[in-house]
């Protein structure tokens, strides 16, 4: 729905936004952003790609060396105070007070944004519900696991019900059960209208949480867009031929021009053929092989995936250890 | 002001939970009086006019209090928080940062009063006898740990500036020339003339005439004049850079 997002206030707009540490370190190179209110938006990256770094300008932790961005209608520069009374932020490093309870923790929380006395206490109760931890509310937060002090630091994020929220790498180190969890929390909070600008490593969940998402490579946006949209553009499917030691240009040479075929990356030890029809297309090569003598390990054939987008814009696989498994 | 009153709660709470941050800190006062003592006794007996009849514990019982409260304990506190992030919770509240620092503030200020008061009594049972009363025990105790809430501000402001839990804890280091440089041992005219100059010219030494004069003396109203003057303009400086660098931290 493009419309929707022209029509209502952008939730987040950054324009050339950069950040250069002290010691040259470019972490964020220039990125334009806009994300409209109500949408949950993915920031898609590999470690050191510059997510943090962009999550904590937008959150007025940051000043950018460059550039400009406004939250839910407010210039974070100017009025920073604004903004922050706007936003719930859950960055990646957890930051959870030891020695206070899960509780005690969430109802200061409440007191800081402003909500006091009874209040305060049954808004603590309700969040502690809602992430799971009631039971160990009365604890202090040094004796919780990493998932119970990841939920309790949401938990914190949202006792204002802020109009946006951050979420700088959300399930990280969380084990697949909790990561659901976490999802569906995330999902429950977008219902109720709050703009969600959540970062991550993993593909799957940009696809499965954004509506749209961006790719951040080293500090630059190397593409946006709906999830949808982006595997569209890389084509209809993609063949993968695993070489097993094959030479590549040989193989791809034995192949020639298939009908249909939009585009071929040489991966490591792997073709990628996009094409318009995945399963005739397999067919055609095998013969094609069978003719030249060209010997491959295996065939196969998917939807491309965020990990073939990132590939394309950047030469290199998102989650390098799991795709050449995957080919094999 | 709520803000701070909240911030102040969860650091009183962090007190009284982590005994282990606040009890060595008495450990060191109480060793340097139970030895002065034990040591200069029979040099400095009652008749000597300094000690104005008592004994030599009640010439430094206001030194062992400034010991007492003359830590980082805030600073590390903060510096621990930066560490681990919960600090960064707090700057992305909206709340005014200054009142970060005023919440430990009043930490040092409840810590302050809790570890004069045993000092004050460990003193009591070295045979001290406050001239000026039960109400210039208060005032001791007080100003004691007001001056607390003053110095606590180095710890504050090294834990902003470096972020370096070990440049934290390194502050309390300052302390030997703030708190040695005085008439700690003996009164100014007994100092060699270097050191008297050094002495004279050092503020915390006016703090230390004017704590000395509520147990010796009674009510010596210039001498705590000038002892509370130094405590707030201290105060005041310290606390200025501290909430100045808090609100510049990460420009
Ligand atoms: N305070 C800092 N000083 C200097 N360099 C920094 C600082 N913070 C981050 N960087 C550098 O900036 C780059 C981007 O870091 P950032 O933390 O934004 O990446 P990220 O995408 O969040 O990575 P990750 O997935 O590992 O969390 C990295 O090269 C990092 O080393
Ligand atoms: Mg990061």
């Amino acid at each position: 729905m493009p419309a929707q997002s022209e029509m209502a206030p952008a939730a987040i707009e950054a324009r050339g936004l950069e950040r250069t540490f002290k010691g040259g370190v470019e972490a964020v190179r220039g990125i334009d952003l806009s994300v409209a209110a109500g949408e949950v938006f993915g920031f898609l990256g590999p470690n050191g790609a510059g997510k943090t770094t962009t999550v904590r300008m937008l959150c007025t932790l940051l000043p950018p060396t460059a550039g400009s961005a406004h939250v839910a209608g407010v210039d974070v520069l100017r009025d920073g105070a604004e903004v922050r009374r706007r936003i719930g932020v859950a960055l990646q490093e957890i930051g959870l007070d030891p020695i206070q309870t899960g509780r005690e923790l969430l109802e200061l929380q409440c007191g800081l944004y402003g909500i006091s006395g009874a209040d305060a206490r049954a808004r603590a109760e309700e969040l502690l519900e809602l992430v799971g931890i009631a039971d160990a509310a009365d604890r202090r937060t040094k004796t919780y696991s990493g998932g119970m002090k990841r939920r309790l630091d949401l938990a914190s994020a949202l006792v204002h019900s802020p109009e946006v929220l951050f979420l700088d790498e959300p399930t990280t180190g969380l084990d697949p059960a909790s990561r659901l969890t976490v999802w569906d929390e995330v999902r429950r909070i977008n219902a109720g209208g709050t703009t969600i600008f959540l970062t991550t490593q993993y593909m799957e969940e940009a696809d499965q949480l954004c509506r749209r998402l961006a790719i951040i490579d080293n500090g630059r946006i190397v593409a946006g867009g709906s999830p949808e949209e982006l595997k569209d553009r890389m084509g209809h499917d993609v063949v993968s031929v695993g070489l097993n030691g094959a030479d590549p240009a040989a193989t791809q040479a034995a192949i020639g021009e298939l009908p249909g075929l939009e585009r071929v990356m040489v991966e490591q030890d792997a073709l990628a053929l996009y094409v318009e029809d995945g399963p005739a297309s397999i067919a055609e090569i095998v013969r094609r092989l069978d003719r030249t003598g060209v010997s491959v390990g295996s065939i196969s054939v998917a939807r491309p995936t965020l990990d073939d987008v990132f590939l394309q814009a950047t030469g290199r696989r998102l989650e390098g250890d799991e795709e050449p498994a995957a080919a094999a | 002001m709520t803000e701070i009153a909240l911030l102040g709660r969860r650091a009183v709470r962090e007190v009284v939970r982590m005994p282990e941050a606040t009890i060595p800190t008495l450990f060191i006062p109480l060793f340097f009086l139970a030895v002065n003592i034990g040591q200069v006794s029979k040099t400095f007996p009652s008749s000597t006019p300094f000690l104005h009849g008592q004994g030599y514990a009640a010439f430094q019982i206001p030194v062992s209090l400034l010991f007492a409260v003359s830590t980082a304990t805030s600073g590390l506190a903060l510096v621990t928080e930066i560490d681990n992030g919960y600090f960064d919770k707090l700057l992305v509240a909206p709340i005014r940062r200054s009142s970060i620092i005023w919440g430990r503030l009043t930490a040092d200020l409840v810590r302050g009063v809790m570890l004069s008061v045993l000092v004050l009594i460990a003193g009591l049972a070295f045979g001290v006898h406050v001239k000026s009363g039960v109400l210039g025990s208060v005032v001791l105790v007080l100003m004691a740990a007001l001056w607390g809430v003053a110095y606590a501000g180095i710890g504050l402001l090294v834990a902003l500036r470096t972020r370096n839990v070990q440049a934290t804890n390194a502050s309390f280091l300052v302390f030997f020339p703030l708190l040695f440089l005085t008439p700690n041992f003996v009164p100014f005219d007994r100092l060699t003339g270097l050191m008297e100059a050094l002495a004279r010219a050092n503020p915390v030494s006016y703090v230390i005439e004017g704590l000395r004069s509520l147990v010796l003396q009674g009510w010596v109203l210039h001498k705590l004049a000038i002892c509370m003057g130094v405590i707030v303009a201290t105060g005041l400086l310290l606390t200025w850079l501290s909430v100045r660098t808090i609100e510049r931290f990460d420009r």
